[in-house]
């Protein structure tokens, strides 16, 4: 009995200490993802999930990380903060991942920061959670400066639906929004902007996700009269919410956060209900590296790159893989310290195409910093892991999605401190 | 605003009530808690747009409806189709399911199996569907203003009137038929009917068929005013179970209202609470309903 112990503890030391050393340049190299390919976001989340991987696809062709391909190992979150914890677990202690891309919802990546990636001193990025508990974690140093994302918060958001409602004239405003952690501090915000700038709001209405009806929630939407709208929502409970309300005789004049920037509602709706409505959205400055990113996307799905979280994803990986190629040794925190290294202002411009990664390689083995310039600009991570983004108001004119307004990352800045201030 | 949540209530209790029939008779005659009551619903939807796709071959069903509903007479043929279809669907997993286990298997085995079915029926759905919504049409109707400021739509008025009229023939159905008074006979006394001579094996056809045309005209009207996703009914489970207990397994009438009183307290909630506890409604009644009567408002207590 001793002996077959002992065997079996040889092996597994035997095991362990093989898998031990070989982890460092073992190929191919992973980089996790978890986002909402099924579920509420899934219309969302599946071109999110493709665009990283196009990312990914990219770099390797650039001739991959440290002399290894990269592999996009994707779990599905179903947008469920459970399933999302569960996948990100498996990600870093199954497949040993040392940097996490997602998730998409700010309800999934929160406990997933807090009880994966931080405990487990692995990089979280996400692309598209815009929440402030983030920044409120952060500077509370409970990040441990593990959280990263490419997309600029709820702030700016909040800020931008306030000044549609002011630039249109709308005196009375409703708001339905999606009752998450994103949902509920964008309505919130979205309160006392709009207060500042002179509006009214005549209900605050909270919805639950993936229920068949909303009747109920926009029957108490309508009471008070309400010239105006505003929708926080996700595309497919959206489109139901949106219809039950115009036909229950709810204004068309609608203002929606960006997730609603998608195909599939204007569709679910209808393009012809939908020519009052006005939205916002993170805008790409107007850089030749963004519209090489179009390019490249164009060319490689056949149709240009509209939709929430596209160019954000897209960078999120990027600047990911380039701060593992500075990394001497991969590990979370080698990677979480190289994040701000890559995207140094001081640095020499790169751009996200094939040629401009091997030479953001050559500039790395140089021992140069550099400056990563992507499909979203360039990325500046402040101390919290926040960036700011410049920002666009557009509308459907028939079936076509049209730019209306373009605001630069200084004029969002100067309007935040107005509402701030 | 409280007329307008009461009509809301109405109208939305009246799918729940129609739904609620067939649960609450498979409860009373078939003895088990089945959970996959509400998949026939999403299943009935799904038949829809199955009809539909064929029947678009001789044109667009929604091209030319008969004022003021957003539909025509497409839309009625769908519903016999979709009744029928989700009725063989019921008969075939009575067959394969819950008629071998009925022989040997107890209450909780037979509550457990109907789980199981719940899910393999939901997934089949997203198998063959897919996740993405699908709307029978995407043409928007809009609501008529009532006096008084109340806004409904035509459809949902229909949807009324029809449950209303399956109710009365339902109703003379189990009181006149000799099917129907069986079918009272067995849900009573099952030994007692079969040695009276009444083919109980019929009789809980016939229960199957009752129950999974309500289902599949409810699922229908239901996508109708809203969108169809493969968890139509699975979000309903919980409505159909609160009305159905709070109506007394078994009542037709009992029922009816029970889905009428939890569409009305679930649309009047949001008055009083705030709208994202609206789903906690119908956990209320069932608690309040088995606390204070047990038995259902209009069931007989076991004797």
């Amino acid at each position: 009995m001793t002996r077959l112990l002992k065997i079996l503890a040889f092996g597994l030391a035997a095991t362990l200490g093989v898998a031990g050393a070989a982890s460092a340049q073992d190929c191919p190299i992973k980089l996790g993802a978890i986002l909402p390919v099924s579920g509420p976001m899934g219309q969302v989340g599946e071109r999110i999930a493709e665009t990283g991987a196009f990312a990914v696809e990219v770099m390797n062709e650039a001739g991959g990380i440290k002399g290894c391909d990269v592999e996009y190992v994707l779990r599905d979150t179903q947008g469920q903060s459970t399933v999302g914890v569960d996948a990100a677990k498996s990600l870093v202690d199954l497949e040993g991942v040392q940097a996490l891309v997602g998730a998409v919802s700010s309800g999934v990546s929160l406990p997933v920061l807090t009880s994966v990636a931080v405990p487990s001193k692995v990089v979280q990025i996400s692309c598209c959670s815009s929440s402030e508990s983030f920044t409120a974690l952060a500077e509370e140093g409970k990040t441990e400066g593990y959280w990263f994302r490419t997309y600029a918060t709820n702030r700016s958001q909040s800020a931008m639906g306030a000044l549609v409602a002011s630039n249109q004239g709308y005196k009375k405003t409703a708001v339905i929004y999606v009752n998450t952690d994103f949902g509920v501090g964008l309505a919130k915000r979205f309160e006392q902007d709009l207060a500042k700038l002179g509006g009214t709001i005549t209900s605050m209405v909270a919805y639950n996700e993936n229920q068949q009806s909303y009747r109920a929630e926009v029957t108490a939407a309508l009471a008070g009269d309400p010239d105006s709208l505003f929708l926080v929502a996700f595309p497919v409970d959206g489109a139901t919410i949106t219809r039950e309300w115009l036909s229950l005789g709810g204004t068309g004049n609608l203002i929606v956060n960006n997730s609603l920037r998608s195909d599939d509602y204007f569709k679910a709706v209808g393009h012809q209900y939908l020519q009052d409505m006005i939205g916002y959205d993170s805008a790409q400055p107007r850089l030749p590296s963004v519209d090489s990113f179009n390019e490249m996307f164009q060319a490689r799905f056949d149709g240009p790159p509209n939709g929430p979280g596209l160019h954000s994803v897209f960078d999120a990986v990027m600047v990911t893989l380039l701060a593992m190629e500075m990394s001497d040794e991969l590990t979370g925190t080698n990677i979480r310290d190289n994040m701000r290294m890559v995207t140094s202002s001081d640095g020499t411009e790169v751009y996200p195409t094939v040629e401009g990664l091997m030479k953001a390689k050559e500039l790395i083995a140089a021992g140069q910093p550099i400056r990563y310039v992507g499909a979203t600009g360039a990325l500046q991570f402040d101390a919290n892991g926040d960036v700011q983004a410049p920002k666009m108001t557009w509308k459907l004119d028939g079936e076509t999605n049209v730019e209306t307004g373009y605001y630069t990352t200084e004029e969002v800045a100067a309007l935040i401190a107005r509402l701030d201030g | 605003m409280f007329l307008q949540h009461l009509v809301d209530g109405i109208l939305s209790g009246a799918i729940i009530a129609l739904g609620a029939i067939g649960l609450s008779f498979t409860m009373k005659i078939l003895r088990f808690a089945n959970f996959s009551h509400s998949e026939l619903l999403t299943w009935g939807a799904y038949f829809a747009v199955v009809f539909f796709a064929m029947a678009g071959v001789f044109g667009n069903p929604f091209a030319a409806p008969i004022a003021p509903f957003s539909f025509g007479w497409p839309l009625l043929v769908a519903l016999v189709f979709s009744a029928v279809s989700t009725s063989v669907l019921a008969l075939v997993l009575h067959r394969l399911v819950y008629r071998r286990l009925s022989r040997t298997a107890g209450h909780m085995t037979m509550v457990f199996a109907s789980f199981g079915v719940a899910l393999l029926l939901r997934n089949f759905v997203l198998l063959i569907f897919g996740a993405d919504p699908i709307y029978y049409s995407t043409a928007l109707q809009f609501a008529i203003r009532l006096p008084g400021g109340i806004r409904v739509m035509p459809d949902q008025v229909f949807l009324l009137g029809l449950t209303v009229v399956i109710v009365i023939a339902l109703h003379l159905f189990m009181t006149r038929s000799r099917t129907g008074i069986s079918m009272r006979a067995v849900s009573e006394n099952p030994d007692l009917a079969r040695v009276s001579g009444v083919n109980t094996d019929t009789i809980i056809a016939w229960v199957w068929v009752i129950g999974a045309s309500g289902a599949a005209i409810a699922g229908v009207l239901y996508g109708l005013t809203v969108q169809l996703r493969p968890e139509l009914g699975f979000a309903l489970i919980l409505p159909l179970f609160a009305a159905a207990i709070l109506g007394g397994t078994g009542s037709l009438y009992g029922a009816v209202i029970g889905g009428l009183v939890v569409g009305i307290s679930e649309n009047l909630s949001v008055m009083v609470i705030p709208s994202t506890y609206k789903p906690a409604v119908p956990f209320l009644l069932i608690l309040a309903v088995l606390y204070f009567r047990p038995e259902g408002l209009f069931g007989e207590r076991n004797t």
